[in-house]
């Protein structure tokens, strides 16, 4: 079973680059891929994974929530950010993919300018850390 | 009394932003503006940090273009040093500016604008979209993809990562290019030229239809500014400034990107944060110039290469001295991605790419440095300022679509005067109100790249009556 990792987030935007802490505290468990922000060229690359996680920042929620990433409700314009779900949709229609895909979503408080997570980020990227070792073990 | 309409924020570009729309008292334009409402701050973020931490550090401003700001950086520590960098490590540098560029281009061109072009400006917006191509163009939807993954693997091959790379900064590289490198790179060449040749023929098949969108998404005489080499040809990682006029004539020519504040100026207005950048000779607003592909091409006399020269060639001879459109913005897309790839193939044959020294190595010499590059989107510079000890003072970043921002006001007042007419009710059709966004969309601008987890954009209509009161608001999913 292979597992690829996607953070994204912007580690100068303080909580939102929480996702790579995530990729620190795991280390070498898993394929990883470090991005500020999804791009539709993920589509090709995902393709040949049994399961894609895709970590991001999320503000409004209580505890780290993983689920499937979603259909694609309704088919949307890409900006130069790509979401989860168009990446998927993408990759299914043009390159064959036929694995798992999965949202990690972390909660965080603060996306001011700076590189410091705050404790409320870091306290959720160890419980996001600890629920993908169990997910990938 | 007079009604303004607002469209926020503006779809498939980045960062945040939101057009507005003055009717008259008989429903008519009168003025549209486009609003940038995010402010970025990274300038701040340096301050007290060593200036070699900067290429890493400013490569995080952008996910579409790190690599630029990683040149300009790079070259502004150059500078600090008071070296010229080996020549392999120029080399290196401009083999990653041409994969930049070629990335950067196929998402505009690809995805962001290409449902505009095959479905129409007027096709339904739950249609006219990636995802609306799938069923008829999956194939031109998977080159595009490709073309884009062919740069991102060239900047992930040589700069170790794909978005934050770190390898290069003041006074060269770190690592040496390989025959390995240049072997996967080869590998996808025929492919890239392939793709390129179908999207082009296409595109040119397709461009007369678009007249009116040619004729009123921005078209006006400007000044065009941009970087080329001592001959006048196209430059993208070091050369010289060059300014032509909305006919082609050269208005300046050999300046120096280091003293680009000698010769531009930055003017505010209220309803932006970002800055109108001008040729400081002929004042604020009337020194306006535009830079990108466009004028890029404009610009430049040749390009270098056999394919791009044709095609440059023939593109010329759509203007009288200079093509003043900015819709052709995507056909100077087309014809810099089929450079860029030409450019790539010609680096892996050369053998200054492959030399040892790749660093000079110096500890500061200077207090104050420039670099320069040009961006996917325009000429990029920044200017940094250093204490005794190498921390930053301050630092300046002159952005592309920062020196765009007053055409893009320009070509949002002339498509809204063209194409939009309010009915009874107020209400708009879906295809004017894209061919707002679409004037836009031309300058495939970048303005707050680094705030990605804001959230999708919805597209929002106010329709304000005469009174001020909201008689309508329109929001789609996009």
């Amino acid at each position: 079973m292979r597992t690829l990792l996607i953070a994204c987030g912007n580690s100068l935007r303080g909580d939102d680059g929480v996702a790579h802490r995530v990729l620190e505290l795991l280390g070498a468990r898993a394929e990883a891929r470090s991005v500020m922000q999804l791009t539709p060229e993920l589509a090709a690359e995902i393709a040949g994974f049994d399961t894609v996680v895709f970590l991001d920042a999320a503000a409004g929620i209580q505890t780290v929530i993983i689920e499937d990433v979603p259909q694609p409700t309704a088919p949307a314009p890409l900006s130069h950010v790509s979401r989860s779900s168009e990446v998927v949709a993408l990759s299914i229609a043009l390159f064959g993919f036929h694995g798992r895909a999965l949202e990690c979503r972390i909660p965080v408080a603060d996306f001011a300018a700076g590189q410091q997570l705050s404790p409320v980020a870091e306290r959720f990227a160890n419980q996001a850390a600890q629920l993908l070792r169990e997910r990938t073990s | 009394m007079s009604r303004i309409q607002f469209i926020e924020p503006v779809t498939r570009i980045e960062g945040h932003a939101k057009i507005s729309i003055q009717l008259d008292e008989q429903g008519q334009v009168s003025l549209a503006r486009f609003h940038v409402l995010e402010f970025r701050g990274f300038e701040k973020i340096c301050e007290g940090r060593p200036f070699q931490e900067m290429p890493g550090l400013m490569s995080r401003t952008c996910g579409i273009c790190p690599v630029s700001h990683v040149l300009a950086s790079s070259k502004a520590g150059d500078m600090l040093l008071g070296v010229e960098i080996p020549i392999a490590a120029a080399q290196q540098r401009r083999l990653l500016n041409y994969a930049q560029i070629l990335q950067s281009h196929a998402l505009s061109f690809f995805h962001l604008s290409s449902p505009d072009f095959l479905m129409g400006m007027d096709a339904p917006p739950a249609q006219r979209n990636i995802f609306g191509l799938l069923q008829n163009e999956a194939d031109f939807v998977r080159r595009g993809i490709r073309l884009r993954q062919f740069g991102q693997r060239v900047i992930e091959l040589v700069g170790g990562k794909k978005v934050h790379p770190g390898w290069s900064g003041p006074g060269g590289v770190h690592h040496r290019f390989t025959s390995e490198q240049r072997d996967e790179i080869l590998g996808w060449i025929p492919e890239a030229t392939e793709s390129l040749s179908i999207a082009l023929d296409r595109w040119k098949g397709l461009i007369d239809s678009f007249r009116p969108e040619m004729d009123f998404m921005g078209n006006f005489p400007s000044l065009f500014l941009a970087t080329v080499n001592e001959h006048g040809g196209l430059e993208y990682y070091d050369g010289l400034i060059r300014i032509v006029d909305g006919r082609g004539n050269a208005i300046a020519e050999k300046l120096d990107p280091k003293r680009y504040f000698t010769y531009l100026g930055e003017a505010s207005e209220d309803y932006s944060y970002v800055k109108f950048p001008y040729y400081q000779p002929f004042g604020y607003p009337q020194g306006h110039y535009r830079v990108g592909p466009l004028a890029r091409l404009n610009v430049a006399t040749y390009a270098g290469t056999p394919r791009a020269d044709r095609e440059l060639k023939e593109f010329k001879q759509r203007g009288e001295g200079a093509v003043c459109e900015s819709f052709h913005f995507h056909l100077a897309r087309l014809i810099e991605m089929i450079h860029s790839v030409e450019r790539i193939e010609e680096l892996m044959a050369n053998p200054d790419l492959y030399g040892e020294n790749i660093h000079a190595h110096a500890s500061l010499n200077r207090r104050e440095g420039v670099g320069s590059c040009e961006a996917p989107r325009g000429t990029l510079f920044h200017h940094y300022w250093v204490d005794p000890e190498g921390l930053m003072e301050r630092a300046n970043l002159l952005i592309a679509t920062s020196q765009n921002n007053q055409a893009m006001n320009l070509s949002v007042d002339q498509a809204a005067r063209r194409f939009l007419k309010a009915s009874a009710s107020g209400e708009f059709e879906e295809g004017m109100l894209n061919r707002l966004e679409a004037a836009i969309r031309c300058y495939d601008p970048c303005l707050s790249c680094s705030t990605h987890a804001l959230g999708q954009m919805p597209l929002v209509v106010d329709v304000i009556g005469a009174d001020g009161s909201l008689i309508r608001r329109i929001a789609r999913d996009s």
